[in-house]
């Protein structure tokens, strides 16, 4: 007679280490840090990390103590309280500081470097911000059909979250790294 | 001496009740605590940290014509310096903060963005030299605001300050005529004789309709009933403006050549002149489509575009003038037409560069993905990609092929039409001058030769619209030609060398901070030292920053902060070609070029004698491997050689180096992919060869490190354990894990 063996799935071998919610507590630090209070044990300094930080900036956030190693893994932001989430997303916020981008002013293509004056929104204010950027096919990325991602040199990112929100003279600038 | 405290910032300081004469440092950044936008200044003076937070606006001021900018801080804060504990800041994603440790709490003061960190860097080493009793700006570089003062624009390389979008003055096109320079005379032999060979062109309608109707075959003409004469003599013309042609042709295909000769070997040159960095950066199918595509965009252009272009704008000037001598009103109804002509040129022109950029890149996509595949032809294959892989090139190759057939419907509305222009353009002067000639005011042989003149017009014309084509693919290659020219090596050579008669080996990593990507430090202030002669083995996880270390040893890339010293002397300073042939580097990436087993053994010295290579081949074990292939050291390896196996690889790379004979060997995980008894008798050879010599190695294998003086543990960027097996073992520190973890395994293998 037959026996199947069962493969042991992936799952079942490898514990990714998903956080309760039930179970942590996320605070802020008198230093402006972000620690956690988990199973007993309080952590003064965590680092947060997103797994997939433009297409899933919500799921799968890495939970790291002071010395980089792993507590946990926070598999959606809607999972958290509303007092764990206001504390988790403020730390997110300051990590993946990303203006979005209102308009474009100028962008000029010269020697291999490409140099953009920006209006950008970010906590609620509207500021211009000059870049340049190196590489274009590699840092203006389109992250589907309608946004855009701009990395410049110094390892900032700019979203355009909507191509078709951008006024026309904005979008005619950017036209030619559109692809 | 450049003030450390930004003219700009001290109005706004004083306003705050701050001594300015008593303020060590100051920065500006550009975020406030919560991340949001805004312009914050930081002050320091010897016992405080001032930070204030607000916003500069740009005024006019009263009576003045220019714009200044005020700033108005809504807070400032204090800290004493005395309360605040270590200085430190970190990295985070697209930001980084400044904190204080205290009492193992730490307070962040200052949040910012990355295009500030430099900034953030220096004034904590201001901090740190102020609590450690130094000269507050000890090792402080003062320099200027990474803003190119011009244009505001950021300078995209911090250490040069160089500004593209101000430099780039010349233009592109004066700079691609500057690669004539060298060849002036036949270039100026071409132009003579174009020009001669447009007047004789030039010529030849007007003996062919004016002289020939009105003086020739009209009677009372002056040379009435000459036929045969004239016919030779328009024959003449004729022939002398071809035979002119021909000879233009000639010099210039001798000499276009040489032209591209050079701008390849330019480019060439400035791609072996740049860093690893660089080629890291760039795909290679991009580098690829640079070297060739765009040096033969040039020759096209060169050849065809360019002479041409100077001879129909020659004969433009010439039927123009002629036209209008032999009657001013007639000419004035062909030369209205012209500006529209050349309005519609311009539009084409921006709608043809467009599309040629963007056929460049799918190109270049294209191209990249197919070195893509045929190099991961393996893995493709292991895990059934092959769809998968046609899909990706079908969708890469179909963009393409959109914008190719974009490009082309363009063309073939667009010229028609202009056609259609220019032909009604012809019926307007024929019908102009046909009441011209019934009334008298012209002669039937000068409205001919204005039809003929007009066909000659129509020549340089639609050569305007297909050269305003090539010309948009010349300035787009050339851009990125320039490009690769331009750039300017990260790792470059000291302009003030300094000069080591004999190496001893020895080397001091000091401090040293390395990150590949902005925000994402490798290695995090590391310090090592090696002795002259010691062989220090390296252990760690992979990702802990080994072979970074290696690659900034050889001075493959530069240090982002602290130094390495070679012999007390910073790498910066050395030569490049003398720190190269001394150190020599064993990789894990191992690339063989094109060429004999022979060859690639003798790569990094073309003179060592045939018996050092066998020599060099023993002391890697690779000798008798080579024995056995069928054309031995003459084995043809590379691209479309002989396939060896990783093993072989690793051994002609030992080889490799052991022939270069450096002072200092780093082997990176050199023996990884070998079996254990290859890994012992390489070793034993090594280990004959590292008398005198200072040897790095580094390894996952602790058994590859038997023989090691010393050894140090890296982890997370730094060195957190350093000495002797023993020493370690006692110790029972991360070394121990590694080594019973190991000898663990070993046991279990036992067991079985």
């Amino acid at each position: 007679m037959e026996t199947a063996t069962k493969l042991t799935g992936l799952s079942e071998a490898i514990d990714l280490g998903i956080l309760d919610p039930a179970q942590a507590e996320f605070f802020e630090t008198p230093g402006g840090f972000t620690g956690l209070r988990l199973h007993g044990t309080e952590y003064k300094r965590v680092a947060l990390r997103r797994a997939m930080p433009i297409a899933q900036p919500s799921s799968y956030i890495s939970v790291a103590d002071h010395e980089n190693k792993e507590i946990c893994v926070i598999r959606s932001l809607s999972d958290l309280d509303d007092e764990n989430l206001r504390v988790v997303t403020a730390e997110l916020d300051r990590r993946y500081y990303c203006p979005e981008v209102v308009s474009i002013k100028s962008v000029k293509d010269k020697m291999g470097y490409v140099y953009m004056e920006l209006r950008v929104t970010g906590h609620g204010e509207t500021f211009d911000k000059n870049c340049a950027v190196k590489d274009v096919n590699k840092n203006i990325r389109l992250l589907d059909e309608s946004s855009l991602i701009i990395f410049d040199v110094d390892g900032n990112r700019y979203i355009v979250p909507s191509l078709a929100a951008l006024d026309k003279k904005s979008l005619k600038r950017l036209e030619p790294y559109l692809f | 001496m450049k003030s450390p405290i930004p003219d700009y910032m001290a109005p706004a300081l004083r306003r705050q009740g701050l001594d300015v004469s008593k303020l060590i440092y100051a920065i500006h950044t550009d975020m406030d605590l919560s991340g949001g936008s805004a312009d914050v200044y930081c002050a320091l003076s010897a016992d405080t940290l001032y930070i204030l937070t607000g916003r500069e606006a740009v005024v006019k001021t009263k009576g003045a014509r220019r714009l200044v900018a005020l700033y108005e801080p809504e807070k400032m804060e204090s800290y004493p310096l005395a309360d605040l504990g270590e200085p430190g800041y970190e990295k985070l994603l697209t930001t980084g903060r400044l904190f204080f440790e205290k009492d193992g709490g730490a307070a962040s003061v200052l949040l910012f963005s990355l295009g500030f960190v430099a900034q953030v860097e220096r004034l904590t080493k201001v901090i740190k030299n102020i609590r450690e009793g130094k000269e507050p700006l000890f090792e402080v570089a003062l320099e200027d605001e990474p803003f190119c003062p011009k244009c505001g624009g950021r300078y995209p390389e911090p250490d040069r300050k160089i500004c593209p979008k101000c430099l780039d003055k010349r233009g592109i096109t004066r700079r691609l005529l500057g690669f004539f320079r060298d060849y002036r005379r036949k270039v100026l032999v071409i132009l003579l004789v174009m020009m001669a060979g447009t007047v004789f062109s030039v010529l030849s309608p007007y003996l062919g309709s004016k002289v020939l109707i009105d003086e020739v075959l009209t009677e009372g003409g002056k040379y009435y009933g000459a036929v045969a004469r004239t016919v030779l003599l328009i024959l003449l013309v004729r022939a002398i403006g071809v035979g002119l042609n021909v000879l233009y042709q000639f010099v210039l295909a001798k000499t276009v050549p040489w032209i591209i000769f050079d701008i390849k070997l330019k480019i060439f040159e400035a791609m072996q002149r740049l860093s690893v960095g660089f080629y890291t950066s760039k795909r290679t199918g991009a580098l690829m489509n640079r070297v060739t595509r765009d040096a033969m965009n040039l020759y096209w252009f060169f050849v065809d575009g360019l002479p041409y272009l100077v001879v129909n704008v020659f004969s433009l000037t010439g039927v123009i003038t002629l036209i209008c001598l032999l009657n001013l009103r007639l000419a004035i109804a062909v030369i209205i037409i012209m500006p529209l002509s050349i309005l519609l040129f311009r539009l084409l022109w921006g709608i043809f560069r467009r599309f040629h950029h963007r056929f460049w890149v799918y190109g270049s996509q294209l191209n990249s993905m197919v070195s893509d595949s045929v190099n991961g032809s393996r893995v493709i294959k292991a895990f059934a990609q092959e769809d998968e892989e046609s899909g990706r090139f079908a969708a890469v190759s179909g963009k393409l092929t959109d914008v190719d057939i974009k490009a082309n419907n363009v063309a073939f509305t667009a010229f028609p039409l202009i056609y259609l222009f220019m032909f009604l353009g012809q019926i307007i002067v024929t019908a102009y001058g046909g009441v011209m000639v019934i009334n008298g005011e012209i002669t039937a042989g000068t409205l001919l030769t204005f039809i003929a003149y007009l066909s000659m017009l129509y020549g340089p014309l639609e050569f305007m619209s297909w050269v305003s084509n090539w010309w948009a693919r010349c300035v787009d290659s050339a851009q990125r030609v320039f490009e690769i020219i331009d750039a300017r090596p990260d790792v470059e050579d000291p302009d003030d060398p300094v000069i080591l008669e004999s190496l001893s080996g020895s080397i001091d990593v000091r401090g040293v901070w390395f990150e590949y990507d902005p925000a994402t430090p490798v290695l995090k202030g590391l310090d090592l030292a090696v002795r002259a002669g010691e062989m220090m083995g390296i252990v760690g996880k992979t990702g802990t920053g080994k072979s970074t270390l290696a690659n900034l040893m050889a001075r493959l890339y530069d240090v982002t902060a602290g130094e390495i010293l070679i012999d007390g002397a910073n790498v910066k300073q050395l030569p490049l070609s003398m720190l190269r042939a001394n150190v020599g580097i064993v990789s894990q990436d191992i690339y063989l070029f094109i060429g004999s087993i022979a060859d690639n053994i003798r790569y990094a010295r073309p003179d060592a004698s045939f018996e050092e290579v066998i020599l060099a081949a023993k002391a890697a074990s690779a000798h008798e491997f080579i024995m056995n292939l069928p054309n031995a050291y003459e084995t043809r390896v590379g691209a479309g050689g002989e396939d060896l196996s990783g093993g072989e690889r690793q051994r002609l790379s030992i080889a490799r180096t052991v022939i270069q004979n450096p002072k200092i060997l780093i082997l990176d995980e050199a023996t990884a992919a070998m079996d254990t008894q290859t890994e012992v008798a390489i070793q034993e050879s090594l280990n004959k060869l590292q008398k005198g010599r200072t040897t790095i190695a580094i390894a996952h294998r602790l058994s590859t490190l038997r023989d090691a003086d010393r050894l140090a543990v890296i982890d997370d960027g730094k060195v957190v354990e350093i000495g002797t097996h023993a020493e370690l073992c006692a110790k029972k520190g991360e070394y121990h894990k590694l080594y019973k973890i190991q000898l663990e395994g070993l046991k279990t293998i036992n067991m079985e």
